[in-house]
């Protein structure tokens, strides 16, 4: 038996042992999936022009040739939800990223020097948080003007305090336990305390509030688009999409709105349902 | 005989059954009487079942155990009884204190509430009647100016006075029976004495009973009339307490008693190390490390809320380790004898005094990696917790290697691994345990990985900061043995901070007694323990248990909570090299 | 009141002060850090005249070294003065006052729905056995997923076509008014924080149950009750204070959301409109605003803790 055989059968296992113990896990999984296909092969798969507007009859219901109806301009809001995958997916992506890196390499650097150093670093945390994350996004509108960059790059800055007082915390903990002390009496090096050791130890948190961090990047977004200063009409982008919705759905129309915020709340569902279970694994493994 | 006032026959506790399966046992048979007025002792290590089987009498096995046998409180089986009469026979017919006051108290609440809330809501009196009683309580356990306690939260009060806090609550239902979970095991030496002494009086006055829990053999024959022994979850002897090792039987309960030798016999036990101390002095007189005039401030809180007041660790604190030597620190919380240690090893900057190592000042901590790790291959240090002391996500043969590739960066893989084996064998730890992570091995196991770490530099001192404390009594034996035989096999010198003095006597020649910060006494073990010069150390000798020991009170509690300065919370320093 | 209370007090007063200078500083920067001639940020999305110009610069000291207009500004936002809006021609300070009334009503309305329903699930959740649990933590992960925008249009698509009951435009007018309009809006902001603090009450009350102090209550045979009261809620409030204060102060800036959802007049529509507008002066002075609230707030909860939890109070060495 070859390794790949080996552990391709061994994926097939624990994927089969998670199904029958955990069918939730695997509909987040395939949710999860799934948006991802959509965000990459979205504008593909659509089956019409999703800007083209009267492909359709107005504001249709679903149906074989529309299967999540039309809106009020007559455009297929399939297409439309397919092609605004991934606009609505990339911004929190990089919202996570940069606000995980950066947060935890300010709580590491705090805790590891601790003293001025972390006084600073808790100053810098303190002030960011004071400034809700969708007032920073406006206020970048209010300078940048519309769009979607220059509120990605606000929350971005925003979410860092979060990361970083988990870190902090996390990482002036594990500093304190012996093992810590006994790493640094033999002589290793600082870097390979810090990463050898002092990471490892973080990685668990540290993803679980970057499986969180992705859910609230996700709706803060959308919600910048919904209110009208991210992503501008005729952009696919799902909080565009829900807002635009809101004339055909108090006239009887919901689908323009409901299946865009359908997915919305679905790809944050299965993200926290996944960093949920994910987290007690890496916590049940610790232990 | 007199009547029985707590009856376990063969009590058997499992876990929570999962679906379809049953429980594990975790307690397989646990018989015993309490007669009124008597005190009876159940000893045992952990995992014994000890405190599973009270908690059962208690009802605070957690959700979904289940409990077989029978239980009798006052004659009344507890499975018959109706739940609401179950909570009042407990209330009113037992009291239980239990081994870490400070949680088993809530933070946010007065001692005042604590102590007048059963009275009130459960016996039903008024107010201002339960404030005066609790006063009059408090005062008879002996905690000094009682009505300004009672206004006291839980965080002002020290570790001794809270027990004593909780043995007054208990007493104010007037119980039959006292359940006493080891209430002691957190305390000092000299606290535990004044507080067994407050139960001592006690007893004596109400003909209270008491089902009294401890690991610790020689303090449980010293204060109760008989002792049941529990081992794997079954209570294997009772022994009368004042001839246990005349009649013990069984092979578990006579482990158990050499293991827990009471101090006076205890020197017999120790290696000749004496003899390789004196040829060793002859030819090196030179010491390796010498410690001069050392002194360590914190910085804590000030007790009015405003500023900072200064806490003395340590204070001009003088001391030689002669190479290949051991030496003993001694002392009792607070006495400054594991920062002395953490500033000899680097992990704490001393205010003033030296510290010598082989001729070289190591006063300040080693500046960068490399430093440090030249200070390594001389000193190492092994810690109190052995869980703590390891990364949890290293294997045991990981974390070998690691420290081994350190020390030889020139070494070969085969080289390496030959070494860690080497070293697996010098802690007699079976090479099948390598590939375990520390959350699968025992206490005693652990803490031999974290000694064989430390020998992975070859290291001339050893320094131990309690490193035995936290480990069960047969293998502290154990544990020591194998120190006193890699001492002797490569002459490295033992510094060992301890608070037990039998501790210290099995593996050291010379010891220093702390208290508060500075030394009381120092000289040859022998000469110190056997005719301490010091009142201090006569009064630490005096207040560990023994045979026919009786708890004194003999000085005025010490009301205030120590300042907090829990050194293992501290970070490591550094700033060295990244 | 005891020394650590009030070593809380002085010390929060202080971190209140630089915080908030700090974020004066950040907010007052921002028209350093707009893009172009600072003329055209203030000026907003409108093209400015060279009357405008000298207006705008005489106004904000523009010929000034850049800590006198700083000085200029906060002394201004100090005094009540609060600049002029040139996008809407008119005082920030008229602009803002007819409008905070509505948001505060929406704000502490939402407040209460989160602490009766996210409180008293969690509660549930953590007391009423496994089935409660289940059936709350299937709750709470949907309502976590749920935003304001989605829960919003959820409810005027149910309200306005379907039942009809409450009202899904406009603030009212009068108190039992406004609250009757207020109700949806309310609803959808509080969605998700509801779930929040569901688990985080559940997560706290069940650390407090399995603490040992409450096996010492319980061995002493008090009644449940008080034994949750006391011993259990009482020592888990701390925790749900910790994160009060930050939501509270967060749903002035998400009320934005509702208020747009709704068509309600408030101070989160203004802002959005202003940010739309580029009308800076507005959008600054509003941040401000709500950075005020928010660190007032969380000074606030900061105390509450202290009194409940006097150790919180008491700095650990190296902390």
């Amino acid at each position: 038996m070859s390794v790949a055989q080996l552990a391709g059968g061994r994926v097939a296992a624990v994927v089969r042992k998670a199904a029958t113990r955990d069918p939730l896990v695997i509909a987040a999984v395939v949710v999860v999936v799934g948006v991802a296909v959509m965000a990459v092969f979205g504008q593909a798969l659509a089956p019409y022009d999703p800007d083209a507007i009267y492909v359709g009859p107005v504001s249709a219901p679903p149906s074989l040739a529309y299967p999540f109806g039309t809106d009020d301009l007559g455009r297929d809001i399939l297409s439309r939800v397919l092609a605004g995958t991934a606009p609505s997916v990339i911004g929190p992506v990089i919202v996570v990223v940069a606000s995980s890196l950066l947060g935890a390499a300010l709580g590491i650097t705090a805790a590891w020097f601790g003293g001025a150093v972390d006084g600073i670093a808790s100053r810098v945390i303190e002030l960011i948080f004071a400034i809700p994350g969708l007032v920073l996004a406006v206020l970048a509108v209010a300078m940048f003007g519309k769009g979607l960059l220059a509120p990605t790059l606000a929350l971005a800055i925003a979410y860092v305090p979060i990361v970083a007082r988990l870190i902090r915390a996390g990482a002036r903990q594990e500093l304190g336990k012996p093992y810590m002390a006994a790493l640094h009496i033999q002589g290793v090096g600082s870097a390979a305390i810090c990463f050898r050791h002092l990471v490892p130890a973080l990685l668990p948190a540290l993803f679980a509030q970057t499986t969180i961090g992705f859910g609230y990047a996700m709706l803060d977004l959308a919600a910048i688009s919904f209110l009208g200063l991210g992503a501008q009409p005729p952009a696919s982008d799902w909080g565009v999409m829900i807002a635009g919705g809101q004339p055909a759905l108090i006239a009887g129309a919901p689908e323009q709105s409901m299946f865009p915020a359908l997915f919305v709340v679905l790809t944050v569902l299965a993200v926290n349902v996944l960093g949920a279970r994910v987290t007690t694994w890496a916590e049940r493994g610790e232990r | 005989m007199s009547e029985v006032v707590l009856e376990l026959d063969r009590v058997s506790i499992a876990t929570p059954a999962p679906a379809g399966g049953s429980g594990r046992t975790l307690v397989h048979d646990c018989t015993l009487q309490v007669h009124a007025g008597e005190a009876l002792g159940l000893v045992g290590e952990s995992g014994s079942g000890k405190t599973l089987s009270t908690r059962a009498v208690a009802g605070l096995l957690p959700e979904g155990f289940t409990v077989g046998g029978t239980i009798r409180i006052d004659g009344d089986d507890v499975s018959l009884l109706p739940p609401a009469r179950l909570r009042e026979v407990r209330a009113r017919r037992l009291g239980m204190v239990f081994q870490t006051p400070r949680a088993h108290l809530n933070p946010f609440r007065t001692i005042g509430d604590f102590m007048t809330e059963a009275l009130v809501s459960v016996a039903g009196e008024r107010a201002d009647a339960a404030a005066r009683r609790a006063i009059d309580l408090l005062d008879e356990v002996g905690v000094p100016d009682p009505s300004r306690r009672m206004r006291q939260r839980p965080g002002d009060l020290s570790g001794g006075l809270l027990q004593r806090v909780m043995i007054a609550a208990t007493l104010a239902m007037d119980p039959r029976i006292l359940l006493a979970d080891e209430i002691t095991t957190a305390l000092d030496v000299t606290t535990q004495e004044e507080v067994m002494a407050v139960i001592a009086d006690l007893r004596r006055h109400r003909e209270l009973a008491m089902l009294f829990i401890t690991h610790d053999l020689p303090l449980a024959g010293a204060v109760c009339d008989r002792v049941v022994v529990m081992n794997q979850g079954r209570t294997v002897e009772t022994l009368p307490a004042g001839s246990m090792r005349a009649e013990a039987r069984d092979a578990y309960t006579i482990r158990l008693l050499s293991a827990s030798l009471p101090a006076a016999e205890a020197g017999a036990g120790t290696v000749a190390s004496d003899a390789v101390a004196g040829v060793l002095a002859q030819v090196a007189p030179a010491p390796i490390l010498r410690v001069d005039g050392l002194r360590k401030v914190f910085r804590v809180p000030a007790a009015t809320g405003f500023g900072h007041d200064e806490f003395v660790a340590v204070d001009d604190v003088g001391f030689e380790l002669p190479q290949g030597g051991s030496l003993g620190i001694v002392g009792e919380s607070g006495s400054g004898k594991s920062t002395t240690a953490r500033i000899v090893c680097g992990l704490e900057t001393a205010d003033a005094g030296t510290v010598t190592v082989k001729g070289e000042d190591w006063t300040r901590p080693a500046r960068g990696a490399r430093g440090r790790r030249r200070r390594a291959r001389i000193a190492q240090m092994v810690f109190q917790d052995p869980y703590q002391s390891l990364d949890p996500r290293q294997t045991v043969r990981e974390c070998l290697t690691e420290a081994v590739a350190l020390h030889r960066p020139k070494a070969s893989r085969p080289e390496v691994t030959a070494r860690v084996d080497e070293l697996l064998a010098n802690v007699a730890l079976d090479a099948t345990l390598a590939d375990r992570h520390p959350r699968a091995l025992s206490g005693g196991q652990r803490q031999r990985v974290t000694i064989a770490r430390s020998l992975a530099a070859d290291p001339e001192i050893l320094v131990l900061d309690e490193a035995v404390s936290a480990l069960d009594v047969t293998t502290q034996v154990e544990v020591l043995t194998l120190l006193d035989g890699i001492r002797r096999s490569t002459g490295v010198a033992l510094l060992m901070i301890s608070h037990d003095l039998n501790t210290v006597r099995r593996l050291c020649d010379e010891v220093v007694v702390m208290r508060s910060g500075g030394i009381v006494e120092h000289g040859p073990i022998a000469d110190v323990l056997d005719r301490p010069a010091a009142d201090y150390t006569k009064m630490l000798l005096d207040s560990i248990p023994r045979e026919g020991w009786v708890p004194r009170r003999r000085r005025p509690a010490r009301t205030g909570a120590l300042p907090s300065v829990a050194t293992s919370a501290t970070p490591v320093p550094r700033g060295g090299t990244p | 009141m005891n020394a650590g209370v009030v070593r809380t007090l002085a010390g929060k007063l202080g971190e209140l002060a630089l915080t908030l200078f700090l974020a004066s500083v950040v907010i007052f920067s921002a028209v350093l850090l707009t893009p172009g001639d600072p003329v055209a940020a203030l000026a907003g999305g409108i093209r400015p005249t060279p009357e405008l110009i000298e207006a705008i610069r005489a106004q904000h000291h523009l010929d000034d070294p850049v800590w006198q207009q700083y000085l200029h500004w906060v002394g201004g936002v100090l005094t009540g003065d609060l600049g002029t809006s040139f996008v809407y021609k008119t005082d920030v300070a008229a602009l803002i006052a007819p409008r905070i009334g509505v948001t505060v009503l929406l704000v502490l309305y939402t407040a209460v729905l989160i602490a009766i329903f996210g409180i008293g699930s969690g509660v549930v959740a953590a007391t009423r056995g496994p089935r409660a649990d289940r059936a709350v933590l299937i709750g709470t992960s949907i309502g976590m997923a749920m935003p304001t925008f989605v829960v919003a249009i959820l409810l005027i698509w149910v309200f306005a076509r379907v039942l009809g009951w409450f009202p899904v435009y406009g603030a009212g007018e009068g108190f039992l008014d406004s609250l009757y309009h207020l109700t949806l809006p309310a609803i959808s902001l509080a969605v998700l924080y509801i779930a929040f603090f569901s688990r985080i009450t559940r997560g706290a009350v069940v650390g407090q149950l399995h603490a040992e102090h409450v096996d010492t209550a319980r061995v002493r045979g008090i009644p449940r009750s008080q034994i949750f009261r006391r011993h259990v809620f009482l020592n888990a409030s701390p925790q749900i204070l910790a994160v009060s204060g930050v939501t509270v102060a967060g749903l002035f800036a998400t009320s934005a959301i509702a208020e747009q959802a709704f068509g309600i007049g408030g101070l989160g529509s203004l802002l959005t409109e202003a940010a739309a507008r580029k009308d800076l002066p507005v959008v600054q002075v509003i941040s401000l605003l709500l950075v005020v609230v928010f660190v007032v707030l969380n000074a606030v909860a900061d105390i509450a803790i202290a009194v409940i939890d006097p150790d919180s109070a008491k700095p650990r060495r190296n902390a």
